[in-house]
């Protein structure tokens, strides 16, 4: 586990400073400025009135800029060491394909982690500018979507070992932005075609939900705090389905010729 | 214990609805504690394929490959090994000094005798100058001297080069050469593929030659030396005919 960890550790330094030097930090600043620009607009107008519908909007962005910066940043981590052919040197060393896979996991969850964790502040501030508070439940929505930020980030890089970066990326973001709909279209399945509930069970169990660690609209309602055995339970998903979604990654990884 | 074991080694590669290519072809040899040992063949010849199942890069079809005693396939088999890849390819967005300090802490190293070790072996590969500068800065021969530097990270006992000086400048061999010559005072066991045939002949004690996949030659620099005009034509004779021409002579 110290050697994982090690491994772990050296990917992240060194995945962060090229994730810094690569200039896609600008992105995130451009976002930011995107959003602070539009607390500027509401601020000439006013928001009296307007408060749920600003915080939908700027809690709406934040959450498809974080999952679309979540899938690229998870989508590029091995592919780019086999196109660039800088995982002969790494494999060179005494690490195992799993403890690469993780160290690589890690270093995405890190970096999409920042990200997300930069665009809340510059959300926050926003919102604060205009007179705006949040609840406590705030709280909850940022550890469950760090939560979600590392789920994510196994299920695309086991989707990255099997597929194509470009096949990666939208099949990826396909199944991000459409899991709540696919939970849904089952229940009208279950509704309308009587899709037997064992059935029904079985779909929704293996369908990947990234839907689940939004609670965006909780915050925007200002919904008092979800009890932390729901939290729990939130954590224990994302340390199994991500795990299993690591484990798949790894079984084609583990014989894959460099 | 070899540094490095060979036994019947065959690579394939798998293709959608066609028969499977096959690189290496029953491939078997052994390479002792402090050899250089040249790995010369033509392009296509299974050379690299070879040097990738010794790393571990390329699960072997059939046979088997030990390095110090363990399976290629383990880790903790590349404990006691550098690698110089055949293009010298690190992150563009590292400098010098970062790259090492990754492969170094991936090997294991960490602290003040990490930075020891890069900052010296910079200076050995003559970058110390250029230890800051990012990689996407540095010149192709450059680079190769950092990729020099990463398979020396570690003290390796064992050290596998492949084409080794590609890349470098006229320079650049020589020291090389050097390099190589002070790993061979401290017993380091090198095998590295080269077309460079002269190069070869100066640093080797012992050359093996495939071709198609097999193992149709191997001597040693001593049982060359007059009995063929120069390697480079022993070796074009060889691959020609596809067999080794001195044992066809010596049985006629």
């Amino acid at each position: 586990m110290t050697r994982t960890w090690q491994v772990a550790r050296a990917l992240m330094v060194a995945g962060l400073l090229e994730t810094v030097r690569r200039k896609e930090v600008y992105v995130l600043l451009i976002l930011s400025a995107l959003l602070t620009g539009g607390a500027a607009a509401f601020r000439v107008f006013g928001v009296q009135g307007l408060e749920i519908f600003v915080k939908d909007v700027a809690f709406t962005a934040v959450g498809i800029m974080t999952t679309i910066l979540t899938v690229f940043i998870a989508a590029r981590q091995i592919p780019d060491e086999l196109q660039r052919r800088t995982i002969y040197p790494l494999m060179a060393r005494p690490i195992t394909r799993g403890q690469l896979l993780i160290g690589k996991w890690a270093t995405a969850t890190l970096t999409a982690a920042v990200a997300f964790l930069t665009l809340t502040l510059a959300n926050t501030l926003l919102l604060a500018s205009l007179g705006i508070t949040l609840k406590p439940i705030f709280v909850q929505y940022v550890l469950l979507k760090l939560l979600g930020i590392g789920w994510l980030c196994a299920f695309v890089i086991a989707l990255s070992v099997y597929l194509t970066p470009p096949a990666t990326i939208t099949l990826s973001l396909i199944l991000a932005f459409g899991s709540g709909a696919f939970g849904r279209l089952l229940l009208m399945a279950h509704w309308e075609h009587d899709l037997s509930v064992l059935w029904l069970n079985l779909l929704y169990g293996i369908l990947p939900h990234y839907d689940y660690f939004d609670m965006s609209k909780k915050v925007v309602f200002d919904w008092d705090l979800a009890p932390w055995g729901v939290l729990g339970a939130m954590a224990g998903y994302a340390v199994l389905s991500g795990t299993a979604w690591l484990f798949i990654g790894w079984l084609r990884f583990r014989k894959q010729t460099l | 214990m070899h540094p490095i074991v060979v036994r019947e080694l065959v690579v394939e590669y798998r293709r959608w609805f066609k028969p499977p290519v096959r690189a290496v072809d029953g491939l078997s040899f052994e390479v002792c504690a402090g050899e250089i040992v040249g790995f010369l063949g033509v392009n296509g010849a299974g050379k690299t394929s070879t040097i990738k199942t010794l790393m571990g890069f390329q699960p072997p079809t059939a046979g088997e490959v030990r390095l110090f005693g363990l399976s290629a396939t383990d880790a903790r088999a590349r404990r006691l090994v550098g690698f110089l890849p055949e293009t010298a390819l690190y992150s563009p967005y590292l400098t010098p000094y970062e790259t090492l300090r990754l492969y170094g802490e991936l090997h294991g190293l960490s602290g003040r005798p990490l930075r020891a070790q890069i900052e010296a072996l910079l200076e050995a590969v003559n970058l110390a100058d250029r230890m800051h500068t990012l990689n996407k800065h540095l010149s192709k021969g450059m680079l190769q001297r950092v990729g020099i530097a990463q398979a020396l990270l570690g003290d390796p006992k064992l050290l596998i080069l492949d084409e080794v000086s590609s890349g470098l400048d006229p320079i650049g061999k020589r020291e090389l050469r050097d390099l190589l010559a002070t790993q061979r005072q401290r017993g380091t066991t090198i095998f590295f593929s080269s077309h460079e045939l002269a190069e070869v002949a100066s640093i080797c004690d012992r050359i093996l030659i495939i071709h198609k996949g097999r193992l149709i030659a191997q001597h040693t620099l001593d049982e060359l030396a007059g009995r063929v005009a120069s390697l480079e034509d022993y070796f074009i004779r060889t691959v020609m005919a596809g067999y080794d021409i001195l044992e066809q002579e010596a049985a006629a």
